[in-house]
């Protein structure tokens, strides 16, 4: 039982009363473990909006989540009287740029600002904050650093410690690699696999880059004008003839892959996703 | 003498560490080049201090021959534009018309001038039919859109991208490299500010920086092929010139084959 959408519309309202679905008709659901997911899709095609449902920071105008069994909808939350405290524990959100959000003298108290809220005690919060520091890649000697005098990589991986330091059982993350470069970049997809591997949680990661959908995820979720249009295996998605109407780019590795069999008629053992495993296949097929 | 001119160029935020450490570049007029670097190696810094959001500790700046200093730095920017990264933080319009005029106004453009020229530009990024359209309203490549039709309504000689198509999907990010191309073709100096091999290879020239220096300057096609110095700055090679380099260390594949993957990673 992890999180369910049924039937799931949301309207913005704008000034002028008219409204915009921003999600039409949703319905899927994602485990509490084990799960990989990407969640791509156009600039504002309903990304960020569905990842908001996902620890009930929206509530749907029509339909219902279901988050860990608790039921999300405009009558269950009517009148506030709904926990949703417990829900935001389990369900970590990343934001985009969330290395803006840091504010406290130390890292360590920044990452310990989150479970504090919900109850933790100062002593426990301090030895999450020494875990979850490791777990993004990071030596203890920076819990006693400035969070500010870090690099924008450094403060990804701090803040996203913050989230993790709630240990929440499902990982939200709104595009976590954008602006880094490749160094940065690929260091952080490692830490979020490593999560996905080793603590077993669901990772959702909201991503514009094919590389790292085709790389890491096992499912992918495709939205196009607040429609959920794919739900399945990247490979599959990829291999669809109408992909590039939905301005999706192909990923490096299996454009590469086709460009190469097709014109120098080779054909590969496997569908290699990573550099590495290109690399491997071409080696093994042109010896 | 070259368009643009840095000699000896150093700055430092508060800290000791130099942000750019004694840089000397020159650019020539109608160049498109690329400062390639990983993050902090001081290229949004160096854009910064080309159009005097900075100003250098030491060092001097040449624009068309006129040296940057407090005097000079209005006239500087009426010849060189900048787009940034964040599409949110530059639109200062309460809609798409206004946001374009705002340059304009600053340079005193007569105003039936001034709106045939909203009009021109808004129309060359395919922003015509959104000029009453609020910041809201639009989506962030729509935005970088409008930023960039600001730029070229002030007719600027020198335009530069600072990691302009970070923050834009895939669609969002060919329409800005296609602008760069364009532009380029009709004249203008564009300078590309990435960390993206993709994106510099399309420029003539790549200037790479390492920790505020200049590592390598050159011909794109010579710096794309140089892995040691990528790999000294952090940055990938492109993944048909990986394989190629694969291939040539196992001795595999024909001559065909490489010389494909060579052309694959000219167009990025």
């Amino acid at each position: 039982m992890g999180i369910e959408f049924e039937r799931v519309n949301y309207q913005y309202t704008g000034i002028d009363e008219k409204g915009y679905l921003a999600l039409a008709d949703v319905n899927l659901s994602i485990e509490k473990t084990g799960e990989f997911v990407a969640l791509i899709g156009e600039t504002g095609s309903g990304k960020t909006t569905l990842a908001q449902h996902m620890n009930a920071l929206l509530t749907p105008s029509e339909g219902r989540v279901r988050i860990f069994g608790l039921k999300i909808s405009k009558e269950t939350v009517k009148g506030g009287k709904l926990r949703l405290n417990p829900i935001r524990q389990q369900v970590g959100l990343v934001f985009q740029f969330p290395e803006y959000q840091l504010f406290e003298e130390t890292v360590e108290k920044d990452i310990a600002f989150g479970p504090k809220n919900f109850g933790v005690s100062d002593a426990e919060a301090k030895e999450r904050a020494k875990k979850a520091i490791r777990s993004v890649g990071l030596d203890e000697s920076y819990l006693e650093r400035s969070p500010f005098n870090l690099s924008g990589g450094e403060k990804k991986r701090v803040s996203i410690a913050g989230i993790l330091a709630m240990e929440p059982d499902v990982l939200i993350l709104d595009e976590p690699t954008s602006g880094l470069d490749p160094l940065g970049r690929n260091g952080l997809l490692e830490v979020f696999s490593r999560i996905h591997r080793e603590l077993d949680k669901s990772v959702v990661i909201i991503t514009h880059d094919m590389n790292t959908v085709y790389e890491y995820a096992n499912r992918v979720l495709v939205m196009r004008e607040g429609l959920l249009v794919y739900d399945g295996d990247p490979l599959k998605l990829f291999s669809r003839r109408n992909v590039e109407n939905w301005n999706l780019n192909m990923p490096d590795v299996l454009k590469l892959q086709r460009e190469l069999e097709e014109r120098f008629s080779l054909t590969l053992n496997t569908w290699p996703r990573s550099r590495g495993e290109l690399l491997k296949a071409l080696e093994e097929v042109l010896s | 003498m070259s368009f643009i001119e840095m000699e000896n160029v150093t700055f430092s935020y508060r800290s000791e560490d130099k942000a750019i450490d004694d840089v000397t570049l020159s650019i020539e007029e109608g160049e498109w080049v690329s400062i390639l670097g990983h993050n902090g190696s001081g290229k949004s810094t160096l854009s910064k201090l080309l159009v005097g959001l900075l100003k250098a500790q030491a060092g001097t700046i040449r624009v068309d021959g006129i040296v940057l200093d407090e005097a000079t730095v209005h006239d500087v920017r009426e010849r060189i534009g900048i787009v940034f990264q964040n599409p949110d933080n530059q639109f200062v319009g309460v809609n798409v018309r206004d946001d374009i005029a705002f340059g304009l106004e600053n340079l005193q453009v007569p105003r039936k001038e001034m709106i045939e020229r909203i009009e021109t530009y808004a129309k060359k990024v395919d922003m015509f039919e959104f000029l009453n359209k609020e910041p809201q309203q639009l989506s962030g490549g729509q935005k970088q859109r409008v930023a960039i039709a600001g730029i070229l309504a002030m007719r600027t000689d020198v335009i530069i991208f600072d990691e302009a198509t970070a923050m834009l999907d895939p669609k969002g990010k060919r329409r800005v490299l296609e602008y760069m191309r364009q532009l380029n073709e009709e004249g203008t100096t564009v300078i590309t500010i990435t960390h993206e091999m993709k994106e510099a290879v399309l420029s003539d020239r790549i200037v790479v920086l390492k920790d505020g220096a200049v590592l390598k300057d050159g011909p794109s096609k010579d710096i794309l092929k140089d892995r040691e110095t990528l790999e000294q700055s952090n940055l990938e090679l492109l993944l048909p010139l990986e394989v190629m380099h694969r291939l040539e260390e196992k001795s595999l594949g024909d001559e065909r084959i490489k010389e494909h993957l060579w052309a694959l990673s000219l167009n990025g």
